[in-house]
């Protein structure tokens, strides 16, 4: 396994694509343009895909 | 009811030597008008109604009038004891869709709904004047929310209403999608069309024992009744719910003040044929000695089921009689002459079906049938959340001013204060449940959730009308297809089984009605010639020659030249000067003129021909093509008027221009049609060359055309649906119909042109199975994605406890100490990208062991135990992580919606279907190496079996393929649009044959083969082309099942049921009676008492009940002899043991008796 050193999750703002940091107990809200859903960003492990 | 056509000279030309159409001097010399191309009127139409434009139209009245009349007519509210404290309501509108996020106002879009699984609603406002405190100052306040609406998609108050792609691009929205349902709580909800008998209309019928009735459904907004007026053993009596006994129709008669016999006669009508049927009744009420108004009072008082507070009945009957008996007739100022007409002509039409049984009513009839839709409905349920609110507020204002504290007395913080409004709309909406007591209406089912199986799905959800009855009865009458149907309701699209033919759906250019306003009506008519029923007498009104005239049901008066006025009106609504959609209707056998302007009716468009030459020429159809005119241009300017079910049968209406017909014959059509293909609907629409097929193959095509995968909406990848299935690579057909390309389906197709050959292969192809081609799997034909989402909510449990989301655990190397959390990130949910598998966690929840902790100390990670959400997939499938969205609920808690995505191929047994009804699985696939080719080198993608084309005769599939290889071969989308083949949107096979033989193909679309496996050529030529094939959702991953051993339900201790328990396989009662038949009851023995739930018991030899074993003295024993002297041991179902226990419980002894052992 990859050794992951703890690095702060981040997650893009489902309107305006900013990336926001979140908090446990944060409120789910884009702080640059307030939108509300976030979206988490794409995994940056090695994946391996079977394509059949 | 049978059409009074007005086509004189139709019968009377066939009699007529001359008459057959030979082409006459006159004929030929005149000089030849080419046919107008009108087409291009349906695309302009749509462009302005859009498709569901009836459900939209329906609640715009609502919001803009509708709503305004319900508040205007209950708009002051006052305290009981003191009316000096009031509230009135000035003004009633809708805001924009918001909601309230600590206490502030943001506005919402319909895509943020859905995601975030909230109401689409907007503020119902109100300007209020009320008065506060003892001195009852008047105060008012602009802009008071009263609650919140949930509003339909694309309607006025919708953001989305008149956005154009680009702005609905942005709003996240597909611009294909037609609107008109609404989004609660984040799922997409529809309110079906309701259909129900019209009110306020005489309707003659026999009832269930052979009796002639008149019945009446009468509707007002104070009161809904039903009058029925019946004759029994050649007497006519009046059935009321109020009335314990039928009473005699003339005691009616007399009661409403007709006491003389003469005058109910005249009333009636003086032929003396009427008089004889009358003339028992009459009789009857001499024997009763009833002769004045009091007596026949008197009478019917004695005849009263509920007499009301204090049981004096005394007068009540004729407070009946003015509110209950046909009540929608108005009784001004104690003046019964309008209802005394009324009755008689009721009882003239039923006297007429009498005479002469023709004139019956037939209630299938779609002119007798309205439509209730979205914005009736929720106004309905409106109007009762309103008053439940007034009366609420005036009940505390009651208890309040009682007290007589220092209150402040204000209506206006008493009207708010509970949501009555919001969470009663939120909760009939959502549930379907439409429960108004104040208007006696229970019904369930009216909203029903949105397929979003498919475009097509969601399209046909829109247009579907639900009916009112119960479906059990096994009545032809309302099932069968009615020739009223033409045009408006789609002839092909209905469900089978229970519902069939009792479920409809609109055809593709009909229109629903909305309310319009009476009054200029009825001042019109008035001044067209109408004589006013007040001035009229008994004997004047039934006068040869001149007709009544029926306003929504109410007698308006008389008129002396009826076509005449008939003809004023429609030159009225022709040049726009009344609403489009007024009816003018000349009823040639009851002598009346129906005009009516209530909602419900059905109607449609067509093009108004004067003596048979369309009004429509080509100059108007090219301005209609560079854009200067719009469809309600051709409204506006008298070419086109819309038609309803009733108004049709003044009308003779042609299929096209009849150029070629004689002047004579020709001059008796009053209308043309549009476009033949729009008497099918939009699901029935997409059926290439549907008039080719037989008729149930194009019904079963309208239900399977809704469950196939494909594109569904252009932002499918945004959305949230739980379920969702997409084909990869969706194409649009390569033979399309004009309805195709009007509604999109071009543009989201449900389905893949596959080079299909019509022959037999390896016998996997029996029964409507389908050999495929696995190269063609491998290029991607028949792939789709089902995504699934998983949605996470951490609860909250008061004190700012709550669940949390924790990371997940390793030991000192870092290593996870749980196999299945390797999908998960530091943050504690795995990303999108990431492969799951079954029993992997998404998301890592922790749940506080306590709740009720004592506040301030804070939680430690001791107090929380581990409730994961654990992926629970097929075992040996890769599916992917597709999106991870976090937000917070309605309630603020966050909620973490995982979007998981699995990609299939087709694999053996998944469901596919061509456009014409024919269904199949795929039987085996097949190597291509071993598939045939031709000598171009084609090679077909999936192999259909000839068998199943003889009894089901889909002429249109054959031609679909025809068509199909035409169109690829010369490179032009072919159509095969209904009844297109006379006006071109249809080609014809002989052109396609023309097209195919062109480029190098026979004629009859047959191809030279060689054999795939041995090289040698094919003994016949195949029929082979491309065909539209859809892939059904139906597959085997989702079906496919079978256990050993497994789970059991605890009570029973028998194999748990069902798929999604991982359950056993049922041996039911007929497969047990097989094996009894066959004699292999072992085998029976073993399944029933061996396999499902075995079980030791100790059954006492002595008393015969069941004991147990103690196993610390290894013995058993016998709770009901106190010793285990005579203790058996046998086995049997635990089922037993519990059923004999059970039985006990109920003081109900089972013994046993065993006969050895």
């Amino acid at each position: 396994m990859d050794p992951q050193q703890p690095e702060p999750v981040s997650y893009l703002c489902g309107d305006c694509g900013a990336e926001n940091t979140l908090k446990t107990g944060d409120v789910i809200q884009c702080r640059e343009c307030g939108y509300r859903i976030l979206y988490k960003k794409r995994t940056r492990r090695i994946v391996q895909y079977e394509a059949r | 009811m049978p059409p009074a056509t007005s086509a004189p000279d139709a019968p009377v030309a066939e009699g007529d030597a001359e008459a057959p159409p030979v082409p006459t001097y006159r004929s030929l010399a005149a000089p030849v008008s080419n046919p107008v191309d009108k087409f291009a009127l349906l695309p302009a139409f749509l462009k302005v109604r859009g498709l569901v434009k009836e459900h939209i139209d329906s609640f715009n009245y609502f919001i803009t009038k509708g709503i305004k009349n319900i508040v205007r007519a209950n708009n002051r509210i006052e305290a009981r004891s003191d009316p000096g404290i009031y509230l009135e309501y000035k003004n009633i509108y809708i805001g924009e869709p918001s909601v309230q996020v600590d206490f502030r106002v943001e506005t919402i879009t319909p895509h943020f709904c859905r995601l975030t699984d909230r109401t689409y609603s907007a503020p119902v406002i109100v300007d209020v004047e009320y008065t506060v405190g003892k001195t009852h100052a008047k105060h008012r306040k602009p802009s008071f929310t009263i609650g919140y609406m949930p509003i339909m998609l694309r309607s006025y108050a919708c953001v989305l209403n008149g956005k154009d792609e680009a702005e609905l691009a942005r709003y996240g929205e597909c611009p294909l999608d037609p609107g008109g349902y609404f989004i609660v709580k984040g799922t997409e909800k529809v309110i079906l069309i309701q259909e129900q008998l019209s009110k306020n209309r005489i309707i003659i019928d026999t009832d269930n024992k052979g009796r002639v009735t008149a019945s009446v459904t009468s509707s007002t907004h104070e009161v809904k009744s039903k009058t029925v007026i019946c004759m029994d053993k050649e007497k006519i009596y009046l059935h009321l719910n109020q009335f314990t006994k039928p009473i005699p129709i003339i005691v009616v008669m007399k009661a409403m003040g007709i006491e003389t016999d003469q005058e109910v006669v005249q009333m009636v009508g003086r032929d003396p044929r009427y008089g004889d049927l009358l003339y028992l009744s009459i009789q009857e009420c001499a024997t009763e000695r009833i002769y004045t108004q009091q007596q026949a009072l008197q009478y019917m008082d004695d005849k009263v089921t509920y007499a009301g507070a204090g049981n004096i009945k005394d007068g009540r009957s004729k407070l009946i009689l003015r509110d209950v008996f046909v009540a929608h007739v108005p009784v001004n100022n104690g003046n019964f002459q309008p209802k005394c007409i009324y009755t008689a002509v009721m009882l003239r039409r039923m006297l007429d079906a009498i005479l002469n049984s023709d004139t019956f009513d037939d209630k299938d009839y779609v002119g007798n049938k309205r439509l209730e839709l979205s914005g009736q409905l929720v106004s309905l349920l409106f109007e009762d959340l309103f008053k439940t609110m007034n009366t609420y507020a005036v009940d505390r204002m009651n208890k309040n001013s009682d007290m007589a504290r220092s209150s402040p007395l204000d209506f206006s913080q008493l009207i708010m204060q509970q949501d009555v409004i919001t969470s009663g709309l939120e909760r009939a909406i959502s549930t379907g449940n439409w429960d108004i007591k104040r208007f006696k209406m229970h019904r369930k089912g009216v909203s029903q959730v949105l397929s979003r199986l498919s475009y097509m799905a969601s399209l046909g959800y829109m247009t579907r009308i639900t009916p009112q009855f119960e479906k059990t009865r096994k009545t032809s009458g309302p099932r069968a297809l009615q020739p009223s149907q033409w045009g408006m309701l789609c002839p092909c699209d209905t469900p089978e089984g229970e519902a069939c033919g009792l479920t409809k759906n609109l055809a593709l250019m009909t229109h629903v009605t909305t309310d319009q306003e009476e009054g200029p009506l009825r001042n019109l008519c008035f001044s067209l010639g109408v004589e006013d029923l007040s001035l009229l007498s008994g004997e004047e009104i039934h006068a040869p020659g001149s007709f009544l005239v029926m306003f929504n049901g109410l007698i308006l008066g008389k008129h002396r030249q009826p076509q005449r006025f008939a003809n004023n009106m429609r030159t009225f609504r022709r040049s726009g000067k009344i609403g489009e959609f007024v009816s003018v209707f000349v009823n040639e056998k009851q002598h009346c003129i129906h005009i009516a302007s209530d909602g419900g009716r059905v109607c449609r468009p067509l093009i108004i021909a004067d003596k048979g030459r369309s009004r429509v020429k080509e100059h108007h159809m090219k301005e209609l093509r560079d854009g200067i005119r719009s469809f309600d241009d051709f409204l506006r300017d008298g070419l086109i008027e819309y038609l309803d079910v009733n108004e049709e049968n003044n009308a003779l209406i042609a299929l096209y221009e009849h150029v070629d017909q004689d002047g004579v014959q020709r001059s008796s059509i009053t209308h043309i049609e549009i476009e033949p293909m729009t008497i099918l609907g939009v699901v029935a629409g997409l059926i290439p060359y549907p008039h080719h097929n037989q008729s149930p193959r194009n019904t079963y095509q309208c239900a399977m055309g809704k469950q196939a995968m494909g594109n569904i909406a252009y932002n499918q990848l945004f959305r949230a649906d739980s379920l969702l299935y997409l084909l990869v690579y969706a194409q649009r057909p390569l033979l399309t119909t004009k309805t195709i390309e009007l509604v999109g389906y071009d543009k989201l197709g449900a389905g893949q042109n596959a080079t299909v050959a019509v022959m037999s292969y390896s016998g996997y192809d029996i029964e409507d199975a389908i050999v495929m081609n696995k190269s063609s799997l491998d290029r991607g034909f028949g792939r789709c994605i089902a995504m699934k989402k998983y949605t996470v909510t951490s609860e909250k449990y008061g004190d700012g406890i709550s669940d949390r989301i924790a990371k997940p655990q390793r030991d000192r190397d870092g290593v996870l100490i749980k196999q299945n959390m390797r999908a998960l990130d530091e943050d504690g949910f795995v990303a999108p990208g990431q492969i799951i598998r079954n029993h992997d966690i998404y998301v890592n929840k922790q749940t506080p062991k306590v709740t009720n902790r004592t506040p301030g100390t804070a939680l430690t990670d001791r107090d929380y135990r581990d409730s994961p959400a654990v992926y629970k997939g097929v075992d040996g499938e890769t599916t992917v992580v597709d999106r991870v969205m976090l937000c917070s609920d309605t309630n603020d808690k966050l909620t973490i919606k995982c979007i998981i995505r699995h990609t299939r191929r087709p694999e053996v047994g998944d469901k596919f279907s061509s456009r014409h009804g024919q269904k199949g699985v795929c039987g085996t696939i097949v190597q291509q190496e071993d598939f045939p080719f031709s000598e171009k080198g084609i090679c077909p993608d999936l192999i259909m079996n000839p068998h199943g084309f003889p009894s089901r005769m889909t002429i249109g599939k054959m031609i679909e393929l025809l068509g199909g290889k035409a169109g690829v071969s010369c490179g032009r989308f072919h159509y095969g649009s209904i009844f297109g083949e006379p006006s071109g949107n249809a080609d014809k096979v002989e052109d396609i044959s023309h097209t195919l033989v062109k480029h190098g193909f026979s004629y009859s679309g047959k191809d030279f083969l060689y054999s795939g496996i041995l090289g040698h050529p094919l003994q016949a030529y195949v029929f082979m082309g491309p065909i539209y094939y859809q892939k059904l959702k139906h597959m085997v991953l989702d079906k496919m099942h079978a256990r050993a051993s497994g789970p059991r339900v605890l009570l029973t201790r028998q194999p748990t049921e069902g798929r999604s328990r991982d359950g056993g396989l049922r041996l039911g009662e007929m497969e047990r009676d097989c094996l009894i038949a066959y004699g292999a009851s072992m085998l029976i023995f073993e399944r029933l008492l061996l396999s499902s739930d075995p079980y030791q018991v100790q059954v006492c030899r002595k008393c015969g009940l069941l004991g147990y074993y103690n196993y610390k003295l290894k013995t058993s024993f016998c709770s009901m002899c106190k010793n285990g002297e005579n203790m058996a041991k046998m086995r049997m179902p635990y089922a037993c043991k519990l059923l004999f226990q059970e039985l006990q419980s109920m003081n109900v002894v089972p013994r046993l008796t065993l006969t050895e052992g």
